[in-house]
């Protein structure tokens, strides 16, 4: 065998390997739904979206000993999810805001406030559209959370906008009704800025 | 004037045979050289023998080339995969970048008769080995363990014994658990 020939032989099945142990994660899956899991996140890959979120809800599934129906049900529901998000938020949007806006539409969201967000806000969204989402999952209407979201998002700092969703979620534990904590976290984040910082939405008028 | 031959042969036998008179000190002298003396090798092992010999290799332009191809490729492919165990924990941060450093965030779950708990999450695959809580005392029933994660939303749980699911009592639930049992979610922000 020539000395090229036995250099460059093992270095391609050393990278022929490598490459294929890429989504060796899944692996970790049974093997009749490794498959159409793969070929899922595949055709996800091809139509432009992020695979990493779909990864990780199949690993949570095998981890959580779910089957593969329920598995593939669920990563059908994310890939669908994802393509809305993408869909609101524009094909410029990053893999982490697509993800963050798939969990807030899966909340309940409307996909118009997603593309009200990308307006307003020049930062990453991935942080304002974690806060809506959790703000829903706390019990605040979708439509309040998205309120007090697009009012606070163009003016305030994830920091800040972490900050406003703890205030709201200990106002709750205290008895307060979620919508009123939102809006009153809202109003207590928008009156702690600096004098003159606008930009964003008028905070509405509370619910009765 | 010529002596007996069995005489001379004697004598000499007899110088020969004197008591030779040596220096005291000569035996340290002599292990001090030994000590001095680079330890013996052993043979080398084969594979080593056949790693380590010498040899010239020809290669054409073209051959060298495409050697220095699949090398860079191979860092590339290596790289990724490196990379990959990272993307985990920087999933969330991705749009902004490398830039964003991760921050450690403390983890800490009540488990009273759990003997041991894991945390897995989108963080680190969903994988109970991979993240190990610790006890905060010898016969305490709290369990804690950092993470360092960059902003983004997680979803997360602890597991006990392997086998028992606990959500994180002080964060939200995740709304979309299709998988039964429960997980919980944490917004890290940015700067």
């Amino acid at each position: 065998m020539r000395p090229v020939v036995r250099l460059v032989v093992p270095l391609l099945v050393t990278l022929a390997s490598a490459t294929a142990a890429q989504d060796a994660r899944l692996e970790r899956l049974a093997p009749e739904t490794r498959a159409p899991v793969v070929g899922l996140i595949d055709s996800a890959r091809s139509a432009g979206l992020p695979a990493e979120p779909l990864v990780q809800r199949a690993l949570e599934g095998a981890t959580k000993h779910a089957g593969g129906d329920l598995i593939m049900t669920a990563l059908r529901r994310l890939a669908g999810d994802l393509g809305g998000a993408r869909e609101a938020l524009g094909g410029a949007a990053s893999p982490a805001e697509l993800s963050a806006g798939a969990a807030a539409l899966r909340a309940g969201a409307p996909p118009s406030v997603l593309a009200e967000l990308r307006r307003t806000r020049r930062q990453s969204l991935t942080v304002p559209l974690a806060v809506l989402t959790d703000l829903v999952a706390s019990g605040v209407p979708a439509d309040s959370a998205a309120a007090a979201v697009l009012a606070l998002a163009a003016r305030v700092r994830d920091p800040e906008l972490v900050e406003f969703r703890h205030a709201v979620e200990r106002d709750i534990a205290l008895g307060a009704s979620p919508g009123a904590a939102a809006w009153a976290g809202a109003l207590a984040a928008s009156s702690s800025l600096a004098p003159g910082a606008h930009g964003g939405q008028q905070l509405p008028p509370r619910k009765p | 004037m010529f002596e007996d031959r069995d005489d001379a042969v004697e004598r000499v036998v007899r110088y020969l045979k004197r008591p030779a008179h040596i220096d005291p000190a000569l035996d340290r002298r002599v292990m001090a050289e030994i000590t001095r003396l680079p330890a013996p090798r052993g043979p080398r092992p084969f594979l080593l023998g056949w790693l380590t010999r010498r040899r010239v290799v020809s290669l054409s332009p073209l051959g060298a080339l495409a050697a220095a191809a699949g090398l860079v490729v191979l860092a590339f492919v290596a790289s990724e995969q490196y990379l990959g165990g990272l993307r985990g924990a920087q999933r969330a941060g991705a749009g902004q970048g490398i830039a964003d450093a991760a921050r450690v965030y403390p983890f800490v779950v009540l488990a009273p008769r759990a003997t041991r708990v894991s945390l897995v999450g989108d963080f680190n695959d969903w994988d109970a080995a991979r993240t190990p809580m610790r006890r905060v005392g010898e016969k305490s029933a709290v369990w804690t363990t950092v993470v360092p994660l960059a902003p983004g939303r997680y979803r997360y749980a602890f597991l006990a014994d392997g086998a028992r699911w606990l959500a994180d009592p002080t964060a939200p639930l995740a709304r979309d658990d299709e998988f039964g049992p429960p997980s919980s979610v944490l917004t890290v922000g940015g700067s």
